[in-house]
């Protein structure tokens, strides 16, 4: 057996970086049995806490890097490790080292895009407002009643593009005061925070503060439940108080409050992901589900692995930049499991989810056998 | 006079004096040993349990750890002995709503919830149950099974009448009453509405006990959503012969065995998330182990996983009881807690993922989950405190006095029992019978103005009779009834001679089957009664007094047993079993027809205690009863009081032990009552209970002392290791040496920069198979004080299991969070210390795997804890010869019974606490010396008592003097005795424990055990031969073959 010493020095850079809660863990092994890398090749969560203890943690390698912070772990964790933080802690050593292995390498193309563009998909910043052509989408000005504010991915992407369009049609026909900020926006910085660039992160979140003050902004509508985490829970360290609003508790609220009509039919049975961070991040679990619920037609059915237990589409934590093996994708099981459920429509209200969940199905042989839609697109059909 | 005009008369009494000395809150064991200690101690107690019915959580058990004793069986002769007691008074179904007042004087309000029946009219002959069309699910079959509206809590329930709950369709919706109608002694009234009653008490014990964790912590394991996974308690009802499935271990998806089944350690305990407990319930481990035990018992094929993180065998014959489990074929301990995932749709297993070392995440299917479910505060704590005026700790337990646990933060109020913390059985027993000192401490001068005396009918002369033979067969819920055709054998008994009455029973042991008893002697006019049932060890005494209670000698009793002496050994021959039932019943009616009656002796009782051991045990102990008006001898071997505390400072829950050891030998030695001698050795002890005299040397002097009981707290030891260059380098220290150091403050301690302590130092190991119990709390505290004095220091705990227990795990946290690192390691690759200079520094390197990096940690430390086994005390062999009390395998006293009797010893007037007992935490030492001194009280305030009328005596005429029966007698109860005759050999009634070996010593058949004479035995015997001799005989016509 390899002899190790533990190694001081590194024991107090991570603990200074955020990962003091590891000391806490005594060894139990629950994260491992619940973390969803374990459904596709092996993974320790316990080592890397372990590692770190003892300042042993493997800067350069692949490890580190693995964890989605789909939020299961910790959620469970009986001696409160905040896997998170404490995982971010390491990775903010790479990342002040410059170490990154091969498949975290897209990090440095995405970092210096956030950096020169404010996106993350190397697209021009002027551009950011494009998905809006040729709709009734207004520019926010102080006094409009909501920011809706679409996330990169929503802006740019070419398949999510058309959740933006379904969201601003919606809104428009629930007669919302909404506008958007365009290039006057930036990338919510969430996940390259995860990748532990905090530096890159308070920038990107500086720059989205100063906008929204300076155009008054009181109330965010966001499609991602990434940009909804960090506006809610992340920035308010950083000294903003704006009211936080996720597009299906919205979505919710319309409808309950007669301000949406649903006048069509959507006859197709759906299931519903949860995507972690509307769900185990911020318990948002039922909204999405009322909204589907409340459309005639709809046969509503549920996955095995449902709110806290939902199964993450592998995105979060900066991975949806990183390279995953074919093999090793969460999404797969999620859209067999959807698959299986019988439903017609996978559903769910988050851009990352998205782009995993239509990923993995073009990658099915039956790549018809299910449909991915977010929630808004729904809604779109039958408003 | 039977035991129903009994309650009634106590009924009355209640009604026109409703004083008592104390109240007892919670009917559990606690509560119920309370009471015990308090009514023989002569104070008036009220039991108030808010359930139907007396015995609390351990009536729920199937059995009990570590010896396996069945649950019911020991704890229902106590139910029994309250409700015959003289001085106890019970109500169930009775709530507290107020407490005013102060110590000594308070008024109480009860609330006596309806129940709908009389219960001094009801019968509890359930026909009622039988007509009620209402299912309900049972709770006390924790709502597994059926039952109905109107239902006995359990089949030995004191009292054992009916009540009927909210699901009444009559309660419910006005319609119904069946129950009215058949009730032939119209015992149902619905006109009952809630009743006030006020008491008045000098104190109160609080003994409310605890629940299992909450349900939303049992859903996260899929339990209510999952049909086969279900939590421990549920399980000892499934296991329980009169549990849902009648004792077949069955889950409820199909209702079929489960061959493979999981137990999850620590559901909802030593965890942080919301709706758990940060402390370990401390029973879990243990009684896991025990249902694995049962399960094989109940199918050799079944294979058994448990799921843990550490196995926390810390208690007394614990670490031998996890060792005889683990050795067990098909069982796993796998050391991760798990993730219930699902269930196969088709076979409705459970699936559940684990980690493991070597080979990463498993997924596998179980057919059955049982959840070991972690205590809780007992359900309406805040309420009680609320109620009481005391205030609860931050877990919602009582909040006490870690100096005196059984004190709460209002006087005159005590707490036992679990109410204190997740604690056992055993040490639900010993804080009752602490509460009980203190009582009688605050209450001294009232003793016995209350108090009555219980009184028999005189004793009927059958020596003109014939013998007239009764025969009582019970079917021991399914424990005998399940394998012996009990309706044959009663049959059968009624074909033997002078056998007049014979009938079958569910549980003889319950108050309406001893009631029938009586009841039969009495009509039937019956001089004989066997009850063929189980051991008389714990039921002879009962049946006994109902013998007395119907006016006949107890001696003309005989149990015949059918349990444990059949049905349970031969449960798989069911034919054979019953053909033994009935040898066995046979032979009792043979034996009886022999019995004569016998007289008990009655002796005085010297006042006076001693107790053997100054530390902090002896000490409180001897305080308590000379508080409680009697002179105590104190005896210490050193020439300071103070015992091993001497070298403690602080504990974990926040004592000053200097300060406390101060206090307390200022008042030992201020006490009028307490002769102090130090530097004692004991010479000799002579006598037997309430009758000692023991000689004692102290500073030069020989004295022989006087006194009615003995306590034994004479400690335990550090040990010494040979390990891991202690001794050899001035660097290995042992916990209390560090201790000691810590305490001076010495630089080099507080100057080191790193500190390994390694665990488990001289015990769980072969030379010692036992846990220590303290050390792993013992060495969380040393590193947390060293990190509270240094906290840049690096300290590295290598353990085998963390065993910090109940709210000690807490600290365990502590420390962890504090930056201590806690590495496992395994017996078969133990740490390794060496000397060594790392650059250019001396430092220890210590090294050893660690299992989840899969590598050898190597540590350079400047110093090593040792974390030595607590042993035994050098004198303890010698005393336990001068004092006929016997130790365990490990060298520690041995009390009667691990459960019920903790501080007894098996020879009468011995008592025993604090660490000489087993290693254990001073509060636990604290609690136990106060329970030992309850124990003396319940001798000590009697001024007489009885001795077995069952002893040996001797044929003078026969006895050559030979000495063959004195050197083999354990108790020392034969003397030589002169006579015109010569030496004779002669008995002491007092000291004889009827054990009969005397008898097969002795060469001319002179001494002889009055009840088990040469002829009652031969005609035992010879009945059994007989019938042997007619079968061979029958066997040979059959066949036809001829004889010689």
């Amino acid at each position: 057996m390899e002899s190790v010493a533990p190694y001081k020095e590194i024991v107090e850079l991570v603990e200074q970086s955020g990962g003091e809660s590891f000391r806490l863990c005594y060894q139990c092994g629950l994260c491992d049995a619940v973390c969803p890398w374990n459904r596709v090749t092996s993974f320790s969560m316990r080592r890397i806490i372990r590692e770190g203890v003892f300042g042993l943690t493997e800067i350069e390698g692949e490890e580190i890097w693995r964890c989605t912070t789909c939020g299961t772990c910790p959620q469970r964790c009986p001696r409160g490790v905040n896997q998170i933080e404490a995982g971010v802690a390491l990775r903010k050593i790479a990342t002040d080292y410059g170490i990154f292995p091969a498949s975290v390498k897209p990090i440095r193309t995405v970092s210096a895009s956030l950096v020169g563009e404010g996106n993350p998909l190397n697209q021009e910043r002027a551009n950011r407002a494009n998905w809006a052509q040729g709709l009734a989408v207004k520019s926010y000005q102080e006094g409009t009643e909501i920011l809706y504010f679409a996330c990169c991915y929503p802006s740019y992407d070419a398949r999510l593009k058309k959740v933006a369009r379904a969201t601003a049609t919606v809104l428009g026909k629930a007669g919302v005061d909404f506008g958007i900020l365009g290039p006057k926006e930036n990338c919510c910085g969430e996940s390259i925070r995860k990748t532990g660039d905090e530096q890159l992160f308070k920038r990107l979140a500086r720059e989205n503060m100063k906008s929204f003050i300076e155009h008054g902004v009181r109330k965010i509508l966001v499609s991602s439940p990434h940009c909804y985490h960090t506006f809610k829970n992340e920035y308010p360290n950083l000294g903003m108080n704006l009211q936080v609003v996720h597009i299906s508790q919205y979505l919710w609220e319309l409808i309950r409050d007669g301000r949406l009509q649903v006048k069509g039919e959507f006859p197709k049975s759906i299931t519903y992901h949860d995507p972690c961070y509307l769900g185990r991040h911020n318990n948002v679990f039922e909204e999405p589900r009322d909204v589907l619920k409340s459309i005639p037609g709809v046969e509503f059915l549920e996955m095995p692995d449902q709110r806290e237990g939902s199964l993450c589409c592998g995105g979060g934590g900066g991975r949806i930049w990183m390279e995953t093996a074919r093999n090793e994708r969460f999404s797969d099981l999620r859209v067999q499991q959807a698959v299986e459920t019988g439903a017609q429509v996978l559903v769910t209200s988050c851009p990352y989810c998205i782009t995993n969940f239509e990923d993995s199905r073009l990658n099915r042989p039956d790549s018809d056998a299910i449909e991915i839609k977010e929630i808004t697109e729904v809604l779109a059909e039958v408003v | 006079m039977d035991i129903r005009s009994d309650t009634l008369k106590l009924l009355e009494r209640l009604s026109t004096a409703n004083c008592a000395d104390v109240l007892v809150v919670g009917g559990g064991i606690s509560g119920i040993q309370a009471c015990l200690d308090l009514g023989t101690a002569g104070f008036k107690v009220f039991l108030v349990e808010e359930s139907p019915a007396i015995g609390g959580h351990m009536a729920l058990l199937d059995k009990t750890f570590p010896t396996n004793d069945c649950s019911m069986c020991i704890e229902s002769p106590k139910f029994i002995e309250c409700s015959r007691h003289q001085n106890i008074e019970i109500m169930t179904y009775t709530e507290v709503e107020r407490l005013e007042g102060e110590p000594g004087d308070f008024k109480v309000t009860l609330l006596k919830k309806p129940r709908y029946v009389l219960e001094d009219v009801c019968t509890g002959c359930t026909t009622c149950v039988e007509y009620c069309p209402v299912k309900v699910p049972d709770p006390f079959n924790q709502d597994i099974s059926k039952n109905k509206a109107i239902h006995i809590y359990f089949s030995q329930a004191i009292p054992l009448v009916t009540y009927i709950d909210e699901n009444c369709l009559y309660l419910k919706e006005k319609k119904c009453r069946i129950c009215q109608t058949v009730c032939k002694n119209k015992a149902i009234d619905f006109t009952q509405k809630p009743e006030r009653v006020e008491v008045k008490v000098g104190a109160v014990i609080l003994a409310p006990g605890y629940k299992i964790v909450d349900r939303q912590m049992l859903e996260r394991y899929g339990y209510g959503r999952l049909q086969n996974v279900v939590t421990s308690l549920e399980y000892e009802r499934i296991l329980c012969s009169t549990g849902p499935y009648e004792g077949e271990i069955r889950r409820a998806s199909d209702l079929k065995h489960p061959r493979k089944l999981a137990w999850i350690h620590c559901v909802g305990s030593r965890t942080v998330l919301p709706g758990g407990n940060s402390y370990c319930s401390a029973v879990c481990c243990t009684y896991t182990q025990k249902q694995v035990i049962l399960t094989k018992d109940h199918d050799a094929e079944a294979q058994c996983t448990i799921f843990h993180n550490d196995i926390r065998s810390y208690g007394k014959d614990f670490e031998r009881f996890y060792q005889r489990t683990e050795r067990l074929p098909g069982i796993r301990f796998v050391r991760s807690y798990v993730s219930v995932v699902g269930e196969n749709p088709e076979t409705k297993a459970v699936r559940i993922r684990y980690s493991t070392f070597e080979e990463g995440v498993k997924e596998e299917e179980f057919d059955m989950v049982v959840l070991s479910v972690g205590l809780r505060p007992p359900a309406g704590a805040e309420e009680l405190a609320k109620i009481f005026g005391i205030e609860l700790n931050e877990h919602g337990f009582c909040k006490t006095n870690p100096g005196n646990p059984i004190e709460t933060t209002r006087p005159g109020i005590y707490v036992s029992g679990a109410f204190q913390g997740p604690v056992d059985i055993p040490e639900s027993v010993v804080s009752a019978s602490g509460a009980g000192s203190q009582c009688g401490e605050l209450l001294r001068r009232r003793r016995g103005k209350l108090a009555t005396e219980r009184v028999y009918p005189a004793e009927r002369d059958v020596s003109q009779e014939e013998p007239r033979v009764g025969v009582f067969v019970c079917h021991c819920g399914a424990n005998i009834g399940r394998v012996v055709d009990v309706p044959s054998v009663v049959e059968y008994a009624l074909s033997l001679p002078h056998v007049a009455h014979a009938q079958e029973q569910l549980f003889s042991c319950s108050s309406d089957s001893a009631k029938a008893i009586a009841d039969t002697i009495q009509e039937k006019g019956l001089n004989r009664v066997i009850v063929a049932a189980c051991t008389p060890r714990t039921h002879e005494p009962l049946f006994r007094d109902t013998l007395r209670m119907a006016g006949i000698n107890q001696y003309f009793f005989d149990m015949a047993n059918i349990r444990e002496h059949c049905s349970w050994v031969h449960s798989r021959e069911k034919e054979e079993a019953t053909e033994k039932a009935k040898d066995i019943v046979r032979m009792s009616v043979a034996r009886s027809r022999m019995l004569e009656p016998l007289e008990e002796f009655y002796l005085p009782v010297d006042k006076r205690a001693l107790v053997v051991g100054g530390g902090i045990a002896g000490m409180t102990c001897a305080l308590s009863i000379a508080e409680q008006g009697h002179e105590v001898y104190l005896l210490e071997k050193e020439d300071e009081l103070g015992g091993i505390a001497r070298r403690l400072h602080y504990t974990l829950e926040g004592i000053d032990v200097q300060n406390h050891l101060r206090h307390l030998i200022e008042k030992v030695n201020r006490h009028p009552l307490i002769h102090v001698f130090l530097g004692a050795s004991i010479l000799g002890c002579k006598g037997y209970v309430g009758n000692f005299t023991t000689s004692v040397r102290s500073q030069g002097r020989v004295q022989e002392i006087r006194h009615g009981a003995a306590v034994i707290a004479t400690g335990a030891e550090e040990y010494e290791p040979t390990e891991y260059l202690y001794g050899q380098d001035p660097r290995v220290l042992t916990n209390i040496e560090l201790e000691e150091l810590i305490a001076k403050r010495e630089e080099r301690i507080l100057g080191a920069q790193s500190i390994a302590m390694i665990q488990c130092v001289g015990c769980r190991n072969q030379e010692r198979n036992y846990c220590s119990r303290i050390c792993c709390s013992h060495s969380v505290k040393n590193a947390l004080k060293l990190k509270e004095l240094n906290p840049a220091v690096d300290i590295y705990v290598l353990f085998r299991d963390m065993r910090t227990y109940g709210f000690r795990e807490d600290s365990y946290r502590e420390a962890a969070e504090k930056g201590v690192r806690f590495i496992r390691y395994e017996p078969q690759s133990m740490p390794e210390v060496e000397a060594a200079t790392e650059e250019g520094r001396s430092v220890l390197k210590v090294s050893c795997p660690d299992y989840v990096l899969g590598k050898k940690l190597e540590l350079s430390v400047d110093l090593v804890a040792l974390a030595a086994a607590v042993i035994p005390s050098a004198k303890t062999r010698e005393l336990a010869q001068l004092f006929k009390v016997n130790m365990n395998p490990d060298g520690f006293f041995q009390e009667a019974h691990v459960k019920l009797r903790p501080v007894d010893f098996g020879a009468d007037g011995v008592y025993l606490c604090g660490t000489a007992h087993y290693p254990k935490h001073i509060p636990e030492a604290v609690s136990q010396a106060y329970g030992a001194a309850g124990r003396v009280l319940t001798l000590l305030s009697q001024d007489r008592i009885v001795a077995s009328g069952s002893v040996c005596e001797v044929n003078e005429q026969r006895c050559v003097g030979c000495g063959a029966c004195i050197s083999c007698c354990t108790y020392g109860a034969i003397d030589f005795r002169e006579t015109p005759q010569g030496r004779k050999a002669a008995v002491n009634p007092v000291l004889c424990k009827g054990d009969g070996l005397c008898n097969t010593k002795c060469p001319t058949g002179a001494i002889f055990l009055k009840h088990y004479k040469d002829e009652q035995v031969y005609a035992q015997i010879e009945s059994f031969l007989s019938e042997l001799e007619q079968s061979a005989e029958e066997a040979k016509k059959a066949t036809g073959t001829g004889g010689h």
